[in-house]
């Protein structure tokens, strides 16, 4: 374990704690239509992120209240095992998962057509069963593929990924142990990769405008790397139909 | 609600089982294909994924210190949660777990704890300071019914694989061990369903949806019975408990060599 | 069809209308799929065409360029820019075919479920036969409206039978061109059957298993070519190994 006031050198020679080159993600796959109740439904593993959702709807959103005659809800409920980070969780939500619904929900209404869908709401259920940084990004890019898994009408997919600084240096899909560096700031972001709109940005930590200008550009490289694992997974939904029987 | 496809499709269900047939083409004493995979959380201590036919469980063990009870001052204990997650089932709800995933927790936690698969004198630290609490937690992540069995084996399986983190002043050192949890006995779960008069192993949603009764029992080795749970509206015979609990020691027995 | 479309390519800010127009889609006809062999598998955001073409289901203009909405196939050789999904609900649309069941008896009617976001009203004046809860019914969709919630006409009540369910977007395959893939099931089989454009398929005597069989290949090869041959040999084959 890295104590605090030890230095420590996040990138040496280009190379960072785990091998990694500063604009290179952690491995990642995923693979839809997992879950055979959901409408739609994704797993996904980045790095020792491992990630379920589950699509259900467009259905009458409930209580009444809630409805919206223009649009539907999105609904995003975002849940950690209690076993999923290294001190046991609370198997009650906290506020984190609260917030973090609410902004990933947030993130995949522009994608989807929801004008369509009237007083309805589509519900999108995540479940995180191992971190290890980054699980929100993890959470909305396996969402985006299972609402195209559910058939629900959309503009574009949305993917995320994790950008920061650790080190003074600026990095793309930070791990726990870049996370836990003392300077450490870290920039959730996600795009629809189309148009490169941002659909979602958050930030913790001080960071310069030349940082910043640094770090956005290698977000959305490593959004539109995301972007290609999730057609691969898209596609082989109709490859996986074909070996089937 | 309750949608009336539910009605159609358990009807179907019936007419089948009076015949000696199930919906899907099982024999009546057949338990669905189970599936064991491991480790599928290095966060957690010791974790599996289980499928029984569709139904699916993700389970992880937690090992977490704590103060022993007063009146067990030498003992560590278990303690069992379980999550119907929405996911599984357009019928889950989000929220704190309601009267029926509280059930499958209770029943799984006396599996194990009465069929005494851990001795609890090996969880004391120090006695009457310092005990392992196996904290361990289930989540259903798609449901095809019997979440009692397949909740059970996850959480079995789990155990076998659980270590033992180190501890330095008193406190667990992360991702560093000391040893396997050894389990004493391998209890399992076996449920049976009451339909058209007919005992059904392994029952799936829509069977459920069509049972009167159900009835599970826990078996910790060929000869030891730990735990029962009858529930629904329907009775049972003595006669066809009996014949639920020999179809328990077959069915556990076949189990234990994939946990 | 084309109102729809031109609805969807508004500026993203405008303030939605209801849409009365939408009813009027029809599905794509199964027909004419076979003319233009050349097939792509398409993600939501994929561009199906740069240019002007005629628009069909599943697709949306931004900025004079047509994309697709949905996972699902398109046919880039063909004269109308569409995709054919791979999954998603029901919405009903006008005069589509669809088998219910009574939910509950309402004052002067029914309420029946069609396997979409709402039941359907059924007035009891349209119906010649008294129905019950639980009463398998057909209908076709009379007029829908902006929330998606229709009406139905033209009732049928079934006696006996079962519903088997699919998923609404394979629905098309399961009746095949000029109703192909119907007539193989039917025959090979020996099954009553009404397909519901909703998903759910009335079935009654014959081999029902064998017919539960036959629905799965289809459900699950249904954007696979030469379908109703393969159905066909495998209705075949079954009864030659009986």
């Amino acid at each position: 374990m890295a104590k605090k006031d030890e230095k420590i050198e996040y990138v040496k020679n280009g190379k960072r704690l785990d091998g990694r080159k500063v604009d290179e993600i952690r491995p990642l796959k995923m693979k839809v239509g997992v879950l055979p109740n959901a409408d739609g439904s994704a797993y996904l593993e980045w790095g020792q992120n491992k990630v379920l959702v589950g699509v259900h709807g467009p259905k009458e959103a409930l209580p009444k209240h809630k409805q919206n005659p223009y649009k539907g809800l999105v609904r995003f409920t975002y849940r950690m095992a209690t076993f999923s980070v290294p001190d046991r969780k609370n198997p009650r939500p906290g506020r984190r998962e609260s917030e973090i619904s609410k902004v990933s929900g947030e993130a995949l209404e522009k994608s989807i057509f929801l004008e369509r869908f009237p007083n309805c709401a589509i519900d999108i259920y995540v479940e995180i069963f191992d971190s290890n940084a980054g699980s929100r990004a993890a959470g909305i890019t396996a969402a985006s593929v299972a609402l195209a898994d559910a058939g629900i009408p959309m503009k574009d997919l949305v993917c995320a990924v994790g950008v920061g600084k650790a080190g003074g240096e600026i990095i793309l899909d930070l791990n726990k142990d870049e996370e836990d560096a003392p300077d450490a700031v870290d920039i959730p972001i996600a795009i629809m990769p189309r148009t490169e709109e941002i659909v979602l940005l958050q930030m913790d930590g001080p960071i310069t405008k030349p940082e910043w200008n640094k770090a956005v550009k290698l977000g959305i490289q490593g959004c539109n790397q995301v972007y290609e694992a999730q057609k691969v997974a898209l596609r082989e939904k109709f490859a996986k139909v074909e070996k089937g029987k | 609600m309750e949608k009336m496809i539910w009605d159609i499709e358990a009807n179907k269900v019936t007419s089948l089982i009076k015949e000696g047939k199930r919906v899907d083409g099982r024999k009546l004493d057949e338990r669905r294909k189970v599936t064991v995979l491991k480790n599928i959380s290095d966060n957690a201590d010791g974790s599996a994924k289980v499928t029984l036919g569709k139904t699916e469980v993700m389970a992880g063990v937690k090992m977490v210190l704590g103060t022993p009870y007063p009146d067990n001052p030498d003992k560590g204990t278990i303690s069992v949660g379980v999550e119907l997650l929405p996911l599984a089932s357009p019928q889950f709800e989000v929220g704190p777990p309601r009267e029926n995933a509280i059930e499958i927790a209770r029943v799984v936690d006396r599996g194990i704890r009465e069929g005494k698969a851990i001795d609890f004198k090996s969880l004391c630290v120090r006695e009457g300071e310092l005990v392992w609490i196996a904290f361990i937690d289930f989540y259903v992540t798609n449901y095809d019914g019997n979440a009692f069995d397949a909740g059970s084996i996850a959480a079995l399986a789990a155990l076998n694989e659980t270590k033992i983190p180190k501890i330095e002043d008193d406190k667990v050192v992360k991702h560093e061990y000391s040893g396997k949890l050894k389990l004493a006995k391998q209890p399992l779960l076996t449920t049976v369903s009451k339909i058209a008069g007919n005992l059904v192993l392994d029952p799936v949603l829509i069977e459920e949806k069509a049972q009167d009764a159900r009835f599970s029992c826990a078996v910790s080795d060929d000869k030891t019975m730990c735990a029962f749970q009858k529930g629904f509206g329907g009775s049972f015979k003595v006669s066809e408990i009996d014949e639920c609990i020999d179809l328990s020691f077959k069915s556990a027995k076949e189990l234990r060599k994939l946990v | 069809m084309e109102n729809k479309k031109e609805e969807m390519a508004m500026p993203k800010d405008a303030v939605p209308v209801a849409k009365e127009t939408k009813a009027e889609a029809k599905p794509m006809p199964e027909e004419g799929r076979a003319e233009h062999k050349e097939k792509k598998i398409v993600i939501p955001g994929d561009l199906i065409a740069e240019g002007r073409k005629k628009l069909g289901q599943h697709v949306f203009i931004e900025n004079g360029k047509i994309y697709s909405d949905a996972l699902g196939i398109t046919y880039p050789n063909s004269g109308t820019a569409y995709v054919v999904p791979l999954s998603g609900i029901y919405l009903p649309q006008r005069d589509d075919l669809i088998v219910g069941i009574v939910e509950r008896e309402t004052i002067k009617g029914y309420m029946v479920d069609i396997n979409s976001i709402y039941s359907c009203y059924l007035s009891a004046d349209k119906c010649r036969d008294r129905l019950e809860k639980g009463s398998i019914v057909s209908a076709k969709i009379d007029s829908v409206n902006e929330v998606n919630e229709a009406d139905l006409f033209d009732v049928r009540v079934f006696y006996g039978g079962t519903i088997i369910r699919v998923v609404p977007a394979k629905v098309p395959r399961m009746i095949g061109k000029n109703g192909s893939m119907l007539a193989v099931l039917k025959e090979g089989t020996g099954s009553s059957l009404l397909i519901g454009r909703n998903g759910w398929i009335w079935s009654k005597g014959g081999d029902q298993k064998k017919l539960a069989e036959a629905i799965n290949l289809i459900e699950s090869e249904a954007h696979l070519d030469n379908l109703t041959v393969k159905v066909e040999a495998f209705l075949k084959g079954k009864k030659v190994n009986e």
